[in-house]
């Protein structure tokens, strides 16, 4: 019932702004649906809701709980910075509507996956992501951004038919047509092996269109090149999210898998090693600053899907890496959409200068890039730094040895565009107003939030995250 | 009575493969429509009018109506008519066959015994037909159609390893795929217009 009132009230509340005249309006609905948001994540924690089935597909168990509040913050900084890009942007009060319409759904759609304890929904919400992100992807309306949305719903589209195939073949285990995650579990050692691991490929390739890992990452990046800065940072972090969950609860589905479960988290050390490639590869090629922090996002999600293969501490370190990719990344693309105020350009090449035009931005964006290179006190650090020693513990110094050498590939260019923006001469014209330093500083506060965690991590936390890898 | 059905289906994946107008994909879609709706109504053991109503609604009025006058409406205002000259009949023909056979090699090695292995065959063909489709054709209305005959082939797939879901997560699906489908030609329609594009090859402004 709860669960009914939070999809109906977001809903609504989503849909609001088409019924107001002004911008004011609209953004006193959107903080409105955050205020929900955050009334949601407290009911279920203060009346001991965590881990009940509501409306027999959603679960509010510790990870959804976990990441729905990371959506929320996340979404309570786009909303921000989004009122402030679209206002430079001139953009008309009615194409103002559509785009937090957009986004108000889109958190939805992304909520219910985070909840959804049902194979199938779990798809038909990833599909409605697909969606709602399609038009934030188009709202800029230029050429490339045409392009950027045919693209995106085309190869997601496809990807999710592929996934929902896999779906199909996992269902042959289920008993009694019950789709829920803790059902197939418990039947799963029963299923055919062979249609296990066909599921468990398909499935991985459907929803890594999500995730942006390889094969279907391109999607992904060009998504976050053509949407609006602010928006590309929820697409960077709360989307991919839903897409960890989804491959997620799969894995954690195939747990009680036997040999088909070393098999998959074979697989997911392949696909990772892969998207680990591909992000350096093109870090070093591309010359567009969001292109660039999305291939950081590949990299990283590259380096997730290894933890998960390797299993113990790299599960939980996996998990945490997430979470604190989450804080970073989000920080990283609203320091690079106050950027485009000032440079109204994203081309690597052209803009520099920036320590001197705008220093707040400039120390945020290279802090960020110091903990998204997971230098210490990086969260990222003790999140890596955990995966290597799990990869020394099972003896595969091969994985170690090749992560490391594109892991120095990726500092190299992650490290060399960020001291070109900081410090080479600018070549594009400047428009600075007051307002960027006043943003600069809020994207700050995502990152601070990560070195915290870097630094000190909270019991609380820690529990939690001991829950979500608890797959037994 | 199924046997001929999915015989006709096998055929019109072949002839698929081969159609060099658009009207045809079209109609061609709509023809599977009618197929799988004579399919699944032939596997029905029992009489159940919720689940006849839904068969009903997917198959006909979705996918055998709904879905080609969506496609012929796209037709009629981008005015695309034809796949690609330089696109060789013979050259899809020679790799839909192939698919053909190795669906048959698949399933001979894949289907086991709770799996109906002529509805696994075909249906994997038809994965594999709307992949080609994706992959060969070079016009982005070709695309779609590939996609939709993948749709076709998932809705077969299903009656093949025998899963049921419930009907309101059908539902679900149905409506999700529904819209996908109609933004899609929503947009193909304003790539028409804004970029006077049909073609993939085009779409290659964003680059690193």
């Amino acid at each position: 019932m709860e669960m009914l009132v939070y999809i109906i009230l977001s809903l609504l509340l989503a849909v609001a702004p088409f019924f107001v005249r002004t911008e004011r309006g609209t953004r006193l609905i959107a903080g409105a649906f955050l205020l929900v948001q955050v009334a949601a994540i407290a009911l279920t924690i203060i009346f001991g809701r965590v881990d009940t089935v509501m409306l027999a597909i959603f679960r509010a168990d510790t990870i959804a709980v976990v990441f729905h509040i990371l959506m929320t913050l996340v979404l309570g900084f786009t909303l921000l910075h989004s009122s402030s890009y679209l206002r430079a942007e001139g953009v008309s009060t009615n194409s103002y509507k559509t785009y937090y319409t957009l986004l108000m759904l889109l958190a939805v759609a992304i909520s219910c996956v985070y909840y959804s304890d049902n194979v199938a929904m779990t798809w038909v919400f990833l599909e409605a992501t697909t969606i709602c992100s399609a038009g934030i992807i188009y709202h800029r309306e230029f050429k490339q951004s045409l392009e950027a949305t045919w693209k995106y719903i085309f190869v997601c589209s496809t990807g999710i038919a592929m996934a929902y195939l896999g779906i199909l073949l996992l269902s042959t285990v289920a008993q009694h047509g019950a789709l829920d995650y803790a059902s197939i579990k418990a039947v799963i050692a029963e299923g055919n092996p062979l249609y296990l691991k066909v599921a468990f490929l398909l499935i991985v390739v459907g929803y890594s269109c999500k995730m942006e890992i390889f094969p279907l990452y391109t999607v992904g990046v060009d998504a976050n090149y053509a949407a609006p800065a602010p928006a590309s940072a929820f697409i960077s972090t709360a989307l991919v999210n839903a897409g960890f969950i989804s491959i997620y609860r799969i894995y954690s589905l195939y747990a009680a898998a036997g040999e088909v479960f070393v098999w998959a988290r074979h697989l997911l050390i392949l696909i990772g090693i892969l998207s680990l490639a591909v992000g350096a590869m093109f870090l070093r090629r591309t010359n567009n600053y969001k292109r660039f922090l999305s291939y950081s996002t590949v990299e990283n999600m590259g380096i997730v899907a290894i933890g998960m293969g390797i299993g113990g501490v790299a599960l939980w370190a996996a998990v945490f890496h997430v979470i604190c990719h989450t804080l970073v990344k989000s920080s990283m693309f609203y320091q690079v959409g106050i950027m485009r105020h000032i440079y109204d350009s994203y081309s690597i090449n052209r803009v520099g200068n920036y320590m001197n035009i705008n220093r707040v931005g400039a120390i945020g964006f290279i802090l960020g890039t110091l903990v998204l290179l997971a230098f210490p006190p990086s969260p990222l650090f003790v999140s890596e730094v955990m995966i290597f020693s799990e990869i020394v513990s099972v003896g595969s110094w091969w994985l170690l040895g090749v992560m490391l050498i594109l892991m120095c590939v990726v500092i190299y260019s992650i490290w060399s565009r960020t001291l070109r923006l900081g410090y080479h001469s600018n070549q594009d014209e400047l428009h600075l107003s007051e307002v960027n330093r006043r943003l600069s500083y809020s994207a700050a506060v995502l990152l601070l939030v990560a070195i915290v965690l870097g630094i000190w991590q909270p019991e609380i936390l820690k529990e939690a995250i001991d829950n979500i890898v608890n797959i037994g | 009575m199924i046997l001929s059905l999915i015989i006709l289906y096998t055929l019109t994946l072949i002839y698929l493969s081969i159609a060099d107008r658009f009207r045809n994909h079209a109609t061609i879609l709509a023809i599977q429509g009618f197929l799988l709706f004579g399919i699944a109504i032939a596997r029905m053991h029992e009489f159940h009018p919720v689940e006849l109503s839904f068969i009903i609604v997917e198959t006909l009025i979705f996918k055998g109506v709904v879905i080609p006058a969506i496609l012929m409406h796209v037709i009629n205002k981008t005015k695309i008519n034809r796949i690609h000259s330089a696109s060789s009949q013979f050259g899809a023909l020679t790799m839909s066959i192939i698919a053909l056979v190795a669906s048959c090699t698949i399933t001979y090695y894949m289907a086991d015994d709770r799996t109906d292995m002529i509805f696994f065959g075909v249906s994997l063909y038809a994965l594999l037909s709307g992949l080609i489709l994706i992959v060969m054709r070079k016009r982005i209305f070709a695309h779609l159609a590939g996609f939709l005959v993948i749709e076709n082939g998932v809705f077969l797939f299903s009656m093949a390893i025998g899963v049921e879901f419930p009907l309101l997560i059908n539902i679900a699906i149905m409506i999700d795929i529904l819209i996908s489908i109609l933004i899609l030609g929503m947009f193909l329609r304003r790539m028409n217009d804004d970029i006077h594009t049909d073609e993939a090859d085009a779409l290659t402004s964003i680059k690193d």
